[in-house]
């Protein structure tokens, strides 16, 4: 079963169609990427999902509910980790934890236990230190708290770490992985390797639709174009190389890329004979993978056309 | 119902961590011994400033002195600091984002509204309730006259104004995104209220009313039946623009 | 009549006006000093505001001067 489900869903800003039938599904269990050029959509999305803002068309539907505008049934099953999240700097975090846990419906004790569980987890100190000091990161890790207080079922972030350092980047991937199997994650990015290194399903955002979505290994299959690249001491021998070898490729420099549909083991045997023959030795034999980013410019480029 | 006190709560942590309440205590309570003391001062002040030679005596002051600065202060002064503290009580959480998050753990967006007009309501009650109470007590006590014979009927009606007043600061600051809007909508519709006064007919209906004719109604010159229709317009219309606002703000994006 | 007449004729009335407005000096430079930035002008123009023009200039401080959170 879906714990999210987004059917045709179209908005409008002005006369700006920012999604023109969206088709979205996040199974449960999943860790999903939501990738998309910044001003894509992407924010728009998680705003309807989360109702903030009225749909012009279409159904959403969270946890077998459907998503009313201002009607928060829904919220209560769903975190939310702004892009930017904003506090009351006046506030210790245990007041806005606190304030947050009430009106999830969440009760003393149990409470006041999960606050100081909370930040132990995302390791902020529990004193009387008020938000308005804060850092950036450390507003970032009190957002993760908040988000998670109720124990949701489905966790959405915003673009969870563009604003941060590679090494607190690094952290909070693997924060969001270690909470696979807890909950079903929902987080939007324009930084491709995130997605690699943390999720199973991606869905590509770009202009208005859901280009691709699935699971990241079977559209890596899918997109899969299996070639292998050769390099060369110089140009003028990779130009040898390409006469040499007897079947389509293209040089680029001192690469020589080679497309095949066949076996690896044989193409290459027969590759490598052949340049043997003509005295042509390469400097290195690489087999590309495909890679996240080969499947996002192919979709996004081929709709450009 | 629960939301809202949850808010009410979070409001009054606001109020009290960002000064407001200090502000408001401070200066209301400065209002309410000014009153007494000024009146007091006023025939010394007016000796020192025009000399000895002043060849007509000055009228002893009364207790209705006392009072006319009172209701000078808290209507001219008083509830345009109220305006002033509450103007961006709205426009400030939406250009901040603060209740996004809120909003989607399950705040319903007329407990905001509500919450933020209790609380700015009691903020008022309070200010103006003990400012009264300290002239009350210093006129008593350095004027026992019976100039003032209905001291306790004029406070309501500048309690009731409040209650308007607020509501429609809070519309200003849901309306526009801006810090004064809230302010300047009030000073507008103040001004408005001032312009429609120069009709005669309306002026009985005219919620201004309510902080203007208080002198009159502590002398006892004139009666609060006068006003009535003034304060059932009063309360209608703080009903009426509270509805507004959170239809408003249900509207708006955060 | 002179201005300590004034002064020592209205001791309960003086007294209270004179604690509330040192009161309030005292909260608005405390404030002022714990931040690090203010609104509208500096620190320095702030100072001068909340001791010279009582109670107006810590009041003043408090609604436009005060950095909010």
């Amino acid at each position: 079963m879906a714990i999210l489900e987004l059917q045709r869903v179209t908005k409008q800003f002005g006369d700006q169609r920012v999604l023109k039938g969206l088709d979205l599904t996040v199974p449960t269990g999943s860790i999903f990427g939501f990738v998309g050029e910044n001003g894509a959509g992407k924010t728009t999305t998680m705003k309807l999902i989360l109702g903030l803002d009225t749909l012009d068309s279409g159904q959403i539907t969270v946890a077998g509910q459907p998503v009313r505008y201002g009607q928060t049934v829904t919220n209560q099953v769903v975190g939310y980790l702004p892009d930017v999240p904003a506090y009351y700097g006046y506030m210790t975090p245990t007041e806005y934890l606190t304030l947050c846990g009430r009106l999830t419906g969440m009760h003393q004790p149990d409470l006041a236990q999960r606050i100081t569980q909370m930040l132990k987890t995302v390791d902020l100190p529990q004193n009387r230190h008020r938000i308005h000091g804060f850092s950036r990161g450390m507003k970032q890790r009190l957002g993760i708290a908040q988000a998670l207080l109720n124990r949701p079922q489905l966790l959405i972030c915003d673009e969870p770490t563009s604003a941060l350092d590679p090494n607190g980047r690094s952290e909070f991937l693997d924060l969001l992985a270690s909470l696979r199997g807890e909950m079903t994650i929902l987080f939007s990015t324009h930084i491709l390797t995130d997605v690699e290194r943390i999720s199973d399903q991606v869905g590509i955002l770009h202009d208005g639709v859901l280009q691709v979505q699935g699971d990241l290994a079977a559209l890596k299959r899918q997109y899969a174009q299996s070639q292998v690249q050769l390099k060369f001491a110089s140009p003028t021998i990779a130009k040898q190389a390409v006469a040499a070898i007897a079947r389509p490729a293209v040089q680029t420099g001192v690469h020589v890329t080679v497309p095949f549909q066949d076996d690896y083991g044989t193409m290459v045997e027969a590759t490598l004979r052949a340049l043997l023959a003509a005295n042509v030795v390469p400097l290195a034999v690489d087999r590309q993978e495909t890679s996240l980013e080969d499947i996002f410019r192919e979709v996004t480029a081929c709709r450009q056309q | 119902m629960q939301a809202t006190m949850t808010f009410w709560h979070k409001e009054w942590l606001a109020a009290w961590r960002n000064y407001h309440v200090l502000i408001l205590a401070v200066v209301f309570v400065i209002f309410g011994i000014e009153a007494p003391l000024m009146a007091k001062l006023m025939p010394d002040l007016m000796k020192l400033a025009l000399g000895n030679q002043l060849p007509i005596k000055l009228p002893q002051p009364t207790s209705s002195d006392s009072w006319q600065q009172f209701y000078k202060n808290t209507s001219q002064i008083g509830i345009f600091l109220l305006a002033l503290i509450f103007s961006g009580s709205v426009s400030q959480e939406v250009s901040s984002g603060t209740l996004v998050n809120l909003v989607t753990k399950g705040l319903p967006r007329y407990a905001v509204i509500m919450a933020k007009y209790l609380v700015a309501v009691v903020q008022w009650v309070i200010a103006i309730g003990g400012s009264f109470l300290i002239t009350w007590g210093y006129t008593a006590y350095y004027f026992p006259d019976d100039k003032s014979p209905h001291v306790w009927l004029a406070i309501w009606p500048v309690l009731l104004f409040g209650l308007f007043f607020i509501a429609v600061v809070l519309l200003g600051s849901t309306l526009i995104n801006s810090n004064y809007a809230g302010f300047l909508v009030a000073a507008l519709v103040f001004a408005g209220l001032a312009l429609l006064n120069y009709v005669k007919a309306v002026k009985r209906w005219n919620p201004l009313a309510l902080v203007t004719d208080n002198l009159d109604l502590v002398r006892g010159t004139e009666k609060i039946t006068h006003i009535l229709p003034a304060c059932g317009v009063t309360v209608v219309a703080a009903l009426v623009i509270l509805g507004v606002t959170i239809w408003t703000f249900n509207r708006k994006r955060l | 009549m002179h201005n300590s007449d004034l002064f020592f004729n209205n001791l309960p009335l003086v007294v209270p006006l004179m604690l509330l407005e040192l009161g309030l000096l005292v909260a608005a430079l405390v404030s002022l000093y714990r931040r690090k930035t203010v609104r509208h002008g500096n620190r320095l123009i702030w100072t001068l505001a909340i001791v010279l023009v009582q109670p107006f200039g810590a009041i003043a401080y408090f609604i436009f001067g005060r950095e909010v959170d």
